[in-house]
């Protein structure tokens, strides 16, 4: 693949430590276009080795609004099944411009592991001095030791060695993971994967793609989300003001994914004034909120916000999935702040309700009064399509301008492979199960 | 004229460091962009924009505005700025001058954090 | 837009394969109807030397001058001279170079010169042959003319401070100016044109014998000069003095070029550069005995550009995270920054691809095989200093390692691109070029 790509697929045996390189070749794009479609195809591949694959959409990083999308495919702990969980924030970006398509991880390892990503390099490391830190602690390490802050870490917590509801994390933050995934990783003995990737991405009519690019982006400008910002005008879109208004108090600032016009994720001050601006002394604030899952079951149970952002924090240190854990203890009758902190060492599934392909993580009910938001089947469909071109799985919620038809074109633009809507209903399908 | 930054509204999703990037390359990169999210606090939320100036280093921080001149002397006859040569192997902002709309980071930007003044 | 500089590219390419291509027409201008040889030419990576001999490389390589011996200052004292057409010595400390070459190096520099080598330095280059009385420069006084650009008493510096003057006995060497100068060249081999070159500290100069001929003179400011000075102070130190200078030394040349005419981003400036080394390339080639060089193919060859490239990517990752930091080492005379990693780390890396198209790596065995533990040791050390800056520590005493260090890596790096690359034209008769 010339072209939005790198051209290179990665294969770790961790059991031996070898990497195998192949070329990412045009037909096996063309098939599958990307992301969950290439990850699916390389996960039956390698069936046989328990393989978890990590791949990017074919738009990830580039122009395309919206194009933050990495995807892991693995079969998941909780459901049995094959699951794809999204890597958002900057860490589908980066993974596209390490010099490797896709990785994939099988077998496992004897020893803590982690691997380095880098520029095309894939080098599988020994990780016993990460093994007992949490995943703040392994995160800063990682990027001490390596000596870059940007590094961007997929990564595992404490919980992951024995709890099925350990997600994969994002650097400090949750992925979005609502499969266990952090807990399949950690059965590889694989603490963590480090990517740093300072390369580039040839498009084929760069100049057209490029502008269909600009003008989209100023289709989604309009968009029903324009004006709109962070987790507490998500909620508010959603109905439900009465989280929004219970968030408040403590939201510091409202961030987005990479490249993606609606900023999903918001920042809970757990000290200090969250209304401050300048960079304060201390180096740890609050913690991220990457989706309104656990922040509504919190608000339902009645938790104080204070108590409530302690316990995401407690849980992003562990590695463990807040919105899983929040009703595990819901269901199991947990629903003080006190009961809840304390049961989370060692807290387990399983979890009623949880299916399909794609992660709850991303609302199924009518955001901003989109049409047909709330329909199942086009939540998924539009899921898969964000899964397989590398787009923010709640922004393609949010921007019907990102309409299959136009990311077909676009494909073709940007690649010089031909594309159709046959060939990606024919992909969506298989995704989807 | 030159291109500013308001960075409270600013989300640091990058789309001007990219809209740069390929400005640069004719593809899609990071290394060459004159305009670059910092993005290393995150347990401090803490996050602004860079820009890469012929004359200044304008880092437009939340609390507000800093414009460096690269290579000044301070008052008092100190040490120069913060960095003699920031960001030495990209090349300054040139408002996109090969591009009939003006700079590809303004006309990227979904919140109207980057403007024309 | 043609590049003016692929005519020169096209014609040393053939000359390098044994053909007798016509030269282009200023080339063939400047070498006056004598015979077309293809040169050997040393870049001078040693003690002093600054990031700038990079530039030589890279705008020696766009010219076609692939044949390319890589020198520090030892390499110079123990013979590495013997079989060199050219010499070129670029911006840097001119006091470092001088103690660091010491007189052997000297000795064998005026060994070369008078057995008909070339010369060409630039800013720091230049310097080192002009004359003096002080020690060590005093072992290097070349070409008889002097420094224009000196003072005792200067006013306040409007920029860039440290860049402003060096201490040259009771006197400061001064820089007025920085980046482009519009410079005008008298007829001959530069041709009587008018062009800009970037002035990074490079001497004005003034001729003290009849022999030293001025080939080009500062001639006014461009929209990109940078004023360090007042410019009525910079216009009097430099307007009309000397820019450029050639001088005879026994059968040989040399060329003092005040700006950088290597630089990469002025290619008007490399062409002439070019025009330069053909006007005063030695009749006949210097006698040369035969060079030991290694090989690698196959799976060592992939090996050994993973374990480059692994340690190169882990080095510049490093690097780009410090750009914009604001620690500064002073180095002998010289201040050096985080972002001159980047510079000498992409440099490297930019050719890394080219050379893994290469059918077998070639160069000095103790390049090939030194050079990925000399780039393990710049990763810890750039990650060392990182972790220092970070815990605000002095980094002092490993920018000092690390500097150095580098500079012998990317010297030991090019030795082995320029040997591949020169093997690949002898391999690749379809014109196409390495890098």
């Amino acid at each position: 693949m010339e072209f939005l790509a790198s051209d290179q697929i990665a294969i770790v045996d961790l059991a031996s430590g070898e990497v195998e390189t192949e070329e990412f070749s045009d037909e096996l794009c063309q098939e599958k276009i990307g992301g969950a479609g290439i990850n699916l195809a390389l996960y039956n591949q390698h069936a046989d080795g328990d393989p978890i694959v990590l791949g990017a959409g074919l738009f990830t990083g580039s122009m395309v609004p919206g194009s933050c999308l990495g995807v892991v495919t693995a079969k998941s702990p909780l459901t049995g099944q094959v699951a794809h969980a999204p890597l958002t924030q900057y860490l589908g970006m980066e993974l596209k411009y390490s010099g490797f398509d896709y990785i994939v991880i099988k077998n496992a390892a004897a020893a803590p592991t982690m691997l380095w990503v880098h520029d095309g390099i894939l080098d599988v490391e020994e990780a016993g001095g990460l093994a007992g830190l949490d995943v703040w602690a392994a995160v800063d390490q990682v990027r001490a030791d390596k000596g870059d802050d940007l590094i961007q870490v997929l990564g595992t917590g404490p919980a992951a060695a024995s709890s099925d509801l350990a997600c994969l994390m994002n650097n400090y933050w949750p992925s979005g993971d609502r499969f266990g995934l952090g807990h399949a990783l950690a059965a590889k003995n694989l603490k963590l994967v480090a990517i740093r990737g300072l390369g580039l991405l040839e498009i084929a009519d760069d100049e057209e793609f490029v502008d269909q690019c600009v003008a989209l982006q100023g289709e989604v400008k309009g968009g029903v989300w324009a004006g709109k910002k962070g987790l507490l005008d998500l909620a508010k879109g959603m109905g439900q003001d009465a989280l929004a208004d219970w968030l408040a108090p403590l939201v510091h600032r409202h961030r987005a994914n990479f490249n993606t016009p609606f900023a999903a994720n918001s920042f809970l001050f757990l000290q200090g004034d969250p209304s401050a601006l300048p960079e304060p002394e201390e180096a740890e604030m609050g913690v991220l909120l990457t989706d309104l899952g656990a922040a509504a079951l919190f608000q339902q149970m009645g938790l104080e916000l204070g108590d409530a952002g302690a316990i995401l924090k407690q849980c992003a240190k562990l590695g463990l999935d807040a919105g899983l854990a929040a009703k595990v203890c819901l269901d199991g009758g947990k629903t003080d702040a006190a009961a809840i902190s304390g049961a989370l060492e060692g807290l387990s599934g399983p979890v009623e309700g949880l299916s399909g392909p794609f992660s709850p993580a991303t609302p199924k009910t009518a955001v901003f009064g989109v049409d047909q938001a709330g329909d199942d089947a086009w939540w998924t469909r539009r899921q898969a399509v964000a899964h397989i071109f590398g787009l923010d799985p709640l922004f393609v919620l949010l921007a019907p301008e990102l309409s299959e038809a136009k990311l077909v074109e676009l494909a073709g633009i940007g690649t010089e492979l031909e594309f159709s809507q046959e060939g990606l209903d024919a992909v969506i399908a298989e995704v989807c199960g | 004229m030159g291109v500013k930054i308001d960075p409270l509204k600013c989300t640091a999703c990058m789309a001007c460091e990219l809209a740069c990037g390929y400005h640069r390359d004719d593809a899609f990169a990071l290394l060459s962009s004159c305009i670059v999210v910092y993005r290393t606090r995150d347990k401090k939320d803490y996050f602004g924009v860079i820009l890469k100036e012929e004359e200044d280093l304008v880092i437009a921080r939340p609390e507000g505005l800093e414009v460096k001149r690269i290579g000044a002397v301070e008052e008092g006859g100190g040490g120069g700025d913060a960095s003699a040569k920031p960001m030495l192997l990209r090349e300054a902002c040139d408002l996109c001058e090969d591009r009939d709309d003006g700079p590809l980071c303004k006309q990227v930007c979904p919140v109207d954090a980057v403007y024309l003044d | 837009m043609s590049n003016p500089l692929s005519a020169v590219n096209a014609y040393n390419r053939g000359l390098a394969r044994g053909g007798a291509p016509p030269p282009p027409p200023a080339l063939a201008k400047a070498r006056g109807g004598r015979a077309p040889r293809y040169p050997r030419l040393g870049v001078y990576t040693g003690a002093g030397s600054s990031h700038s001999w990079l530039w030589f490389a890279e705008s020696l390589e766009r010219l076609g001058f692939y044949d390319l011996r890589f020198l520090d200052h030892a390499e110079i004292a123990a013979g590495g001279l013997d079989g060199l057409d050219g010499l070129a010595v670029s911006g840097g400390d001119t006091f470092a170079m001088a103690r660091a070459l010491g007189q052997p190096g000297a000795k064998a520099l005026e060994g070369f010169l008078a057995g008909g080598g070339l010369y060409l330095g630039a800013c720091a280059g230049a310097y080192l042959m002009l004359r003096s009385s002080q020690e060590p420069l005093c072992w290097f006084n070349f070409v008889q003319a002097t420094i224009a650009n000196l003072s005792r008493d200067l006013p306040q510096p409007l920029m860039l401070p440290e860049k402003y003057k060096t201490a040259y006995g009771c006197d400061y060497v001064f820089h007025p100016v920085r980046e482009a100068v519009g410079l005008s060249c008298a007829p001959g081999p530069l041709g009587g044109e008018e062009l800009a070159a970037p002035l990074y500290g490079g001497p004005a100069m003034i001729p003290a014998s009849e022999e030293v001929e001025v080939l080009a003179r500062y001639a006014a400011f461009e929209k990109r000069t940078k004023f360090l000075a007042p410019r009525d102070l910079a216009a009097e130190t430099l307007l009309g003095l000397a820019a450029v200078l050639r001088a005879p030394y026994g059968r040989g040349s040399l060329y003092l070029f005040g700006p950088h005419f290597e630089h990469p981003g002025f290619p008007t400036a490399n062409r002439l550069l070019a025009a330069a080394i053909y006007a005063d390339l030695p009749e006949r080639q210097p006698e040369r005995g035969p060079e030991e060089q290694a090989a690698l193919d196959g799976r060592p060859a992939k090996d050994w550009l993973l374990s480059i490239k692994r340690e190169l990517s882990n080095s510049r990752i490093v690097a780009l995270g410090l750009e914009d930091h604001p620690a500064r080492w002073l180095i002998g005379t010289k201040v050096y920054e985080p972002a001159k990693l980047r510079v000498f780390l992409e440099a490297l890396w930019d050719r890394l691809r080219a050379l893994g198209k290469a059918p077998a790596l070639r160069g000095p065995a103790d390049a090939l095989e030194g050079l990925p533990g000399s780039l393990a040791r710049i990763t810890v050390q750039a990650r060392a200093l990182k972790q220092g800056l970070d815990a605000g520590q002095d980094t002092q005493p490993l920018a000092e390692e690390l500097f150095p260090g580098l500079v012998g890596a990317a010297s030991q790096f090019m030795k082995i691109y320029f040997a591949t690359a020169l093997a690949g034209l002898d391999e690749d008769r379809d014109g196409r070029r390495l890098h």
